[in-house]
């Protein structure tokens, strides 16, 4: 007699929750025992299954057909309901229409005329915090590109633009499971919403902008005008904490690593590498889910219909199955495949915006700093987002 | 297995192309110089521009919307067989392909 081996394994399931405090500031350890336990495992507490491999996120971001974002990308349904249809939660044509529009200002061609003033605006900065010595790079550093710069051109009313750094962070903390802190979120969601509903409508928007791009779009019948308030949230949410986090993540990283930042500071044309290294060892969103919407099998382990899949961008960036020695920051390694800014049909719009601004502070920062040194640094304790509430640092 | 040809200024490479790959993934895997692939394959840096040459063009895949937008901001010229690499996935198909890299990406 002979039996055949089943084509499907069980997937391995863990109780590890990915979400309390000590996890969401130390994930390494988590991420890499559910990197060892399989190509998916099922997290009991969620009743999710986390994708933690390379191979896997990047194989369920690229493949929308199984993996649909039209039933939301977040881990709790109350959520899903309150984006759906944004650029973010949806697929197909309707997917493509939309993040046609949102990106038409982002392009690298569109993005073209700004460099100029964007670099000025680095070197100014730059040169008025190293004159200063000491500083903050979360606050002082990290914001002030996106803050200026990038929220004027999305061009929402000044009213209430204050609130966007609120609201951005907030939103993004209840993208996260139904846990105490996606339930503290919820409340500021409301606030947003009605703001995208009442505020961000022509008239109130700055003529050029972006935001107003969008209305005039939905005016020529490229995207449904019930959407715009949805859509504003495409370029509300995700404009500005995640640069901000990934510009202090990246001054940590090269305090961290002092002979790093040597490398850079004598050959300024790795900083795109070092940029790419640096989304990939703290990408600034760690992590989206996906619906299931067939039965799916991947490297023997079958995820069932109607199941939802967390895509842990963190974890497949530090998979050593993909990059040798992978948590080693080196600026000379130029992982552009990293898994930062997603992957596949939703891959970061914004991408080639937030690479202007971090390589115009990088570039004049090589020029002015020798060392930074970490005085103080308060993690922002946060579902989704990684990076520095707080950087104190001293420049030489 | 499949052939691609990459011209690079007056050098030229044959490379083994393994299925499922793009014409990006596999010139860096080969390390054929001049295309940057900055944003890793997602359509969003038109930074791996190359120029379909030879071969058996008629049997590429046409240039999607996403692609089209990205081939009018590339750095060298767009020009009718312009396309990126990334967009381009690897079948037997397309044996014996020839694209030359675009002389400036960035």
């Amino acid at each position: 007699m002979t039996t055949t081996a089943p084509a499907t394994t069980i997937c391995p399931r863990s109780d590890f929750d990915v979400y309390t405090d000590s996890a969401l500031l130390d994930p390494w350890p988590g991420y890499r025992e559910l990197r060892d336990a399989g190509p998916l495992v099922h997290l009991d507490r969620y009743g999710m299954f986390a994708a933690t491999r390379y191979d896997t996120v990047s194989h369920v971001l690229r493949t929308p057909e199984v993996f649909p974002s039209g039933e939301g990308v977040m881990m709790n349904d109350e959520m899903n309901q309150v984006l759906r249809g944004n650029t973010l939660c949806s697929d197909g044509e309707a997917h493509d229409a939309s993040r046609r529009v949102i990106a038409r200002p982002l392009t690298p061609k569109a993005l073209r005329p700004l460099h100029d003033e964007i670099r000025a605006e680095a070197r100014g900065l730059v040169d008025r915090l190293t004159a200063r010595g000491s500083f903050d790079a979360a606050g002082d550093l990290a914001h002030h590109l996106p803050v200026t710069i990038v929220s004027n051109l999305v061009g929402l009313p000044e009213e209430g633009r204050e609130r966007m750094l609120v609201w951005a962070s907030e939103m993004f903390n209840c993208f996260g499971p139904m846990n105490e802190r996606t339930q503290r979120s919820l409340s500021v969601l409301g606030e947003m919403m009605e703001y995208a509903t009442t505020q961000a409508v022509p008239g109130k928007l700055k003529p050029g902008s972006w935001a107003e791009a969008v209305h005039d779009a939905a005016a020529r019948g490229e995207v449904d005008p019930g959407k715009c308030p949805v859509m504003m949230i495409d370029y509300m949410g995700p404009s500005l904490d995640t640069t901000i986090f990934a510009i202090s993540s990246a001054v940590w990283l090269f305090a961290e690593n002092p002979d790093q930042w040597d490398l850079v500071r004598e050959n300024p044309s790795l900083v795109p590498s070092a940029i790419n290294e640096v989304l990939r060892m703290e990408a600034p969103i760690q992590d989206f889910s996906r619906s299931v919407a067939v039965d799916h099998e991947i490297d023997g382990v079958l995820l069932p219909r109607g199941s939802r899949v967390i895509a842990f961008y963190g974890a497949g960036n530090r998979d050593e199955r993909h990059y040798p020695d992978p948590d080693r920051f080196d600026v000379t390694r130029n992982p552009t495949d990293h898994l930062g800014f997603g992957a596949g049909p939703h891959a970061c719009v914004g991408m080639n915006l937030a690479r202007l601004e971090m390589r115009a502070l990088f570039e004049a920062l090589a020029e002015k700093v020798t060392r930074f040194e970490v005085q103080h640094s308060e993690r922002a304790l946060h579902n989704i987002l990684r990076g520095f509430t707080r950087l104190d640092v001293t420049v030489h | 297995m499949p052939k691609i040809t990459y011209r690079v200024g007056g050098d030229s490479t044959t490379v083994d192309a393994a299925v499922g790959t793009s014409l990006m993934q596999l010139a860096l895997q080969n390390a054929v110089s001049g295309i940057v692939a900055e944003c890793g394959g997602n359509a969003m840096c038109a930074t791996c521009h190359v120029y379909v040459e030879d071969g058996p063009v008629d049997r590429l895949a046409d240039v999607g919307a996403a692609e089209d937008e990205m081939l009018d901001c590339t750095m060298s010229p767009r020009e009718p067989n312009s396309r990126l690499s990334c967009q381009i996935p690897m079948t037997d198909e397309i044996d014996g392909l020839v694209v030359r890299v675009a002389d400036e990406q960035h």
